[in-house]
């Protein structure tokens, strides 16, 4: 799984620390999300889409 | 109870329990040991020295759990939490197992009678059952 995390998390201008806050997770888990190495459960791929303002999950996970 | 989980980081690295992450988690941890050590200098009898002792260390061990249980971890903490806890436990059964066998093994070849410490055994079935209880919770939960 790749996710656009990094891109869109820039592109609104938000911090990892902001958007760890926001999905109430650890910022080291924003970390291993952005670099690929960690598969989110379902609920946190919602939140994380909706944190940045995505309507899809899609638009923030791609499945390779 | 007493301790706040923003006060301290779970150990990860050595052993289990709390490690102090803020400067309240260095003062409640000197608090709390100066207090055990201090049950050792009471003007009193040996016996009461050790119920002050068992007090204050089963007040040390329940606001600890009190704390870890209380302790925000999100998915990707809680799975590692759970698989490095697996490993650790794996290992100490290899151990006990081990143990186990070798005490049998020596007690037959040196007294030719089959016993074993029975407390290790006991120790194997509460995991089992610890096992087997967690299995029907989580399969009736999801």
């Amino acid at each position: 799984m790749e996710t656009r995390i990094a891109e869109l998390r820039k592109k609104n201008g938000i911090t990892q620390e902001e958007l760890a806050r926001k999905v109430d997770v650890a910022r080291q888990t924003i970390i291993s999300l952005e670099q690929n190495r960690y598969n989110p459960s379902l609920l946190l791929a919602h939140r994380i889409t909706n944190a940045l303002e995505q309507k899809h999950i899609e638009d923030v996970f791609l499945l390779e | 109870m007493i301790g706040k989980p923003e006060w301290f980081t779970r150990r990860k690295w050595a052993g289990w329990g709390l490690f102090p992450a803020t400067w309240q988690g260095w003062v409640y941890m000197v608090i709390l040991l100066t207090a055990i050590f201090g049950t050792q200098f009471i003007p009193a009898d040996e016996k009461t020295r050790m119920i002050a002792l068992g007090i204050v260390a089963a007040i040390l061990i329940l606001d600890t759990i009190d704390i870890m249980m209380r302790m925000k971890k999100d998915e990707r903490e809680t799975m590692h939490e759970a698989i490095a806890e697996r490993n650790a436990l794996w290992v100490i059964i290899f151990v006990l197992v081990a143990g186990v066998a070798y005490q049998a093994a020596r007690n037959v070849v040196l007294y030719g009678n089959f016993t074993i410490d029975p407390v290790i055994l006991i120790a194997l079935f509460a995991g089992l059952i610890a096992k087997a209880a967690t299995n029907i919770y989580l399969d009736k939960k999801n």
